[in-house]
């Protein structure tokens, strides 16, 4: 029963926090200073193309029924808010008009999960192994090495971690392309080749980053608990370093981890904005800055809504699976 | 940015790199690198890449669709500032003295790329398409303008306008750009529906046809029709020497620089000068458009200035202008944009080749001769020959010693940099000086707020800091409010603005100045918080208002075009709704590797709008470098 009681009381948090986040994702690109129809407009204008006054007053008469911008701020919040709960539609994109925003956003979602997901698991595998081995031997050579190589890359700005990357490996030596050209038939070699060929730099730039903090910080845990009483107890006991380390210190260690972990693959759904723009690659990141710069609502509400929903959902299914991981939240 | 990757760059200098070119090699979408000419793609990636439905709003056109596929009507001679036949075999023929009723002759013997000859069929359904299609959001403001078009014979059409249309040619065709009118093939659009027709893979009917395209939109690959005899560009140019046209997106300024550095991209659209520097250096056969200063192209139809709103006080006094005007030290202004690297322009007009001899020289002595009220000469003749002097002294090389060729390279001059007279004018406007903090004439400290762009425009954000700098060394404390592009448009149509460092209104290419010298007439003056379609800066000047109603009643080729055009500039002087600045400066390179006969300061048969429509003409007369 205080099972089901902790379920229930999780969705419903998770319900309001959806329903909240998709109400201040309507209202507030509204209250900003962008009207995407006198964005499109200028765009028009900006491309030089000649229209007198009055053609470009049908224009916008035109622009604003064919983006559904007409109607007041409440019947367009609530024929939103049906839209999305009931059918998942975004409508159409109001800078890309008129291909839709669930297209766009299925477009760019595999390339940024299959960036970021495997880039984000390499760097915690890796940082979580270097770091507890580190912080359990913190005088040895090696601990001391892998320590140095983390202090030294957590610190350095991505944009520039990622820049130097592409002028060496680019540039100077061409061993991987300047620009995302992903290119073969679908489902086949030559497409996977060329996918992982052209995703590496992007993704090492990314590991090499955030390895760096996952050794800081999985490092400082356990340097913690390795001098906790029940590790002493265990010491004590006779047992070896082996059972200790991955019986002790790593569950300790790793929740916090784990937790951050979560997240982290939440919120993917906001691409990595830098890592996209920077090496042209293709996922959501790039959407929701061209969102942002044209003032496209349907677009900027479509991917922040799937990253409200994600993170929610993380943060849901973290809250609803930690009582396996952590005893104490079971006894309580 | 530019320092980093100067830093980073000029250390593989160090280390003896040099990119190697290899004629044989392909490109990395599996075409021969030397029958492949790249061009960097205006609006970097695609997110729609298999729509190209140009009458869908949200379509992008400048990934070669636009630039080498299609065709206008008319299209635009940038480098004799005239519009020329595209589609059309001449220019529009009108047919009664109201400029309502025209014969358009089409251009026999062109096909469209399936084979398929072009038409008056194509041109009337093209159309009737629009117009019976409210959805396209075109519809509704072609319509305005087109009553009809009936088809007279197979190569002859009889177009109608809504009201007296002296320049048909602009409504249908290309002055700046591109226009939005595309003539489709009727064969292919009349089983669809144009609403929702994703037109793609597209019929296309210039030189060029859609071969493949990244799913991603990062790149389009255009080839060379067999039959590119039946083209426009067939026709009038003669063989495109490019198999291959591949537009293609690099992404951050720095990656673009990269890939020309590395021979992997042969144009560039707009790069900061600092970049042009960094390419310059890395490989020798990067070429802007000059050889020495400027390097920058200075024939952007658009000026940058610095533009009110009049509607609001005190901006709302030509005195209040005019005291602005005489604060910024130009030069200064001009270093700290572009060190120096831009044409001044007092005229409402950018101060371009064709314009400059239309319009800047032949105005430089009445320019010399105009006063304020007060008989005060405002204009500084030597504005060009005291920058060269300061150039020159800074250390800047290739720097001309004759006066006139340095009023043709930096411009006949600009406004005198007199606080003094700003003051005077100030005080005159009814602001008070206290204590150094000027007063505003309702008693308020007067500040300014410079709207600039964010991302975009460097020229424009550069600008904006400089005058800023200046406004602030004269006493009146500015600051620069930077928008992405979105908000700062909004802004600018809606009047919610005071100061603003932009573009928009001061443009032409041609002497006929119609296009956007009738932005400014008062009958397009809106409320703020409305948006304009015309007129943002909400200035109201009957004089101005009767001058460009007189040149809306006359045809482009009329003697009184250039006197009306002069006495309009002159309007604009002395009522200074804008302190026009400068000429814009494009630093586009090219990459001479595999491709020459570029366009250039020495050989100007076109401006290098390389994301214009008549880019078509530009790489039909490309040559192979090997073939040298």
């Amino acid at each position: 029963m205080r099972l089901l009681r902790y379920i229930a009381g999780r969705l419903v948090v998770y319900l309001l926090v959806v329903v909240f986040g998709l109400t201040v994702l309507f209202f507030v690109p509204r209250l900003g200073p962008t009207d995407p129809i006198e964005a499109m407009l200028a765009k028009v204008a900006s491309q030089g193309a000649y229209m007198d006054a009055s053609q470009v007053d049908r224009l916008r008469e035109s622009l604003a029924d064919t983006f559904g911008l007409s109607g007041t701020l409440l019947e367009q919040y609530w024929a939103f808010i049906k839209r999305i709960l009931l059918t998942g539609d975004f409508g159409p994109s109001l800078s890309m008009y008129p291909t839709p925003v669930m297209e766009l956003i299925m477009n760019a979602l595999p390339w940024t999960f299959g960036l970021l997901l495997t880039s984000t698991l390499i760097a915690w595998v890796l940082g979580n192994f270097v770091g507890l081995l580190s912080g359990w031997k913190p005088e040895g050579t090696s601990s001391r090495v892998m320590e140095g190589i983390a202090i030294c890359l957590y610190p350095i700005p991505y944009y520039i971690l990622a820049l130097v990357l592409s002028i060496l490996f680019s540039y100077v030596w061409k061993i991987f392309p300047l620009t995302t050209t992903i290119r073969g038939a679908p489902w086949s070699w030559d497409l996977v080749t060329s996918i992982l060929w052209n995703s590496f730099l992007p993704g090492a730039s990314i590991v090499i980053v955030v390895f760096g903090w996952w050794v800081i910080s999985v490092k400082a845990q356990t340097t913690a608990i390795k001098e906790e009483e029940f590790v002493r107890y265990a010491r004590l006991k006779g047992l070896g370093d082996g059972r200790i380390l991955t019986h002790y210190v790593l569950p300790n260690a790793i929740l916090p981890q784990i937790t951050f972990l979560a997240l982290q693959i939440g919120l993917m759904f906001n691409g990595s904005l830098i890592t996209e723009i920077l090496f042209d690659y293709p996922g959501l990141g790039l959407l929701i800055y061209s969102a942002v710069l044209q003032g496209d609502f349907n677009l900027l509400m479509g991917t922040i809504s799937l990253s409200v929903i994600a993170v929610a959902t993380a943060t849901m299914v973290i809250d609803l699976i930690y009582p396996l991981i952590d005893p104490r939240i079971r006894h309580r | 940015m530019a320092l980093g990757l100067a830093a980073a760059l000029g250390s593989t200098v160090l280390a003896g790199y040099a990119p190697a070119a290899y004629a044989q090699q392909m490109t990395d979408v599996g075409t021969p690198r030397a029958e492949t000419l790249i061009v960097d793609m205006l609006n970097a990636r695609v997110g729609n890449p298999t729509n190209m439905n140009m009458y869908q709003q949200g379509v992008a056109m400048s990934h070669g669709f636009h630039q080498v596929a299609l065709s206008q009507l008319y299209d635009i001679d940038t480098a004799k500032g005239t519009q020329i036949p595209g589609l059309a075999a001449e220019m529009p023929e009108a047919l009664n003295d109201e400029y309502t009723q025209f014969r358009v002759k089409l251009r026999e013997g062109l096909a469209w790329s399936d084979g398929q000859p072009f038409t008056a069929d194509d041109v009337v359904f093209t159309a009737e398409m629009i117009r019976d299609t409210p959805a396209l959001a075109y519809s509704a403001a072609f319509t305005d303008a087109i009553a009809s078009v009936t088809k007279v014979d197979d190569y002859t059409v009889e177009i109608e306008t809504t009201r007296p249309t002296p320049r048909l040619a602009i409504v249908l065709g290309s002055v700046i750009y591109g226009n939005a009118f595309h003539v489709v093939p009727k064969h292919i659009w009349e089983n669809e529906d144009p609403a929702t027709f994703t037109n793609f893979p597209p019929v296309t009917i210039s030189a060029y046809k859609y071969r493949d395209h990244d799913p991603n939109g990062t790149w389009f690959l255009w080839e060379k029709r067999e039959d590119w005899q039946n083209t426009e560009v067939g026709q009038m140019i003669g063989e495109p020497k490019p198999q291959y046209m591949l537009f293609r997106s690099y992404g951050t300024e720095e990656r673009r620089v990269l890939a020309m550095a590395a021979n992997d991209i042969d144009i560039l659209t707009d790069i900061s000068p600092e970049s042009l520097d960094i390419l310059r250096n890395q490989n020798d056969k990067v070429r802007a458009w000059f050889t020495d200063f400027p390097y920058a192209n200075l024939d952007d139809p658009c000026e940058r200035g610095i533009h009110f709103n009049t509607s609001i006080a005190p901006y709302d006094d030509a005195k209040t202008r005019w005291a602005l005007a005489l604060a910024i030290n130009a030069q200064r202004a001009s270093i700290a944009t572009f060190s120096g690297m831009m044409r001044a322009s007092p005229l409402a007009i950018p101060p371009t080749t064709v314009l400059m001899d239309t319009y800047h020289q032949p105005m430089a002595q009445w320019l010399t001769e105009f006063t304020l009220e007060d008989g005060y000469q405002p204009f500084d003749p030597d504005y060009a020959i005291k920058l060269g002097e300061q150039l020159r002294a800074e250390g800047v090389e290739g720097i001309p010693e004759d006066p006139e060729q340095l009023r043709e390279l930096l411009g006949v001059g600009w406004w005198k940099h007199d606080p003094e007279q700003a003051t005077k004018l100030l005080t005159e406007a009814g602001f008070t000086n206290n204590g150094g903090q000027w007063m505003k004439p309702d008693g308020t400290p007067f500040t300014i707020n410079i709207l600039a762009p964010a991302d975009f425009e460097v020229q424009s954000q550069r600008l904006a800091f400089a005058v800023a700098n200046e406004w602030t060394q004269f006493g009146i404390p500015t600051q620069v409010q930077q928008m992405q592009a979105g908000a700062f448009f909004t802004a600018e149509n809606t009047g919610a603005y005071e100061v603003g460092s932009y573009w928009g209104s001061s443009c032409a290419i041609t002497p006929d100045l119609f296009v956007r010298m009738e932005a400014w007439h008062q009958d397009y003056v809106r409320e703020n918080g409305m948006p304009a379609s015309h007129n943002q800066g909400r200035y109201v000047d009957a004089e101005l208002s009767a001058l460009i109603d007189e040149l809306r009643a006359i045809p482009a080729d009329d003697e009184q075009i250039v006197p009306l055009g002069t006495d309009i500039l002159k309007e604009l002087v002395e009522g200074l709704p804008v302190i026009e600045m400068f000429g814009t400066s494009k630093f586009v390179p090219v990459n001479e590797t595999y491709w020459t006969n570029y366009p250039s300061a020495d050989n100007y048969y076109e401006g290098p709008w390389w994301w214009w429509s008549n880019f078509k003409f530009i790489a039909a007369r490309l040559e192979p470098a090997a073939a040298e």
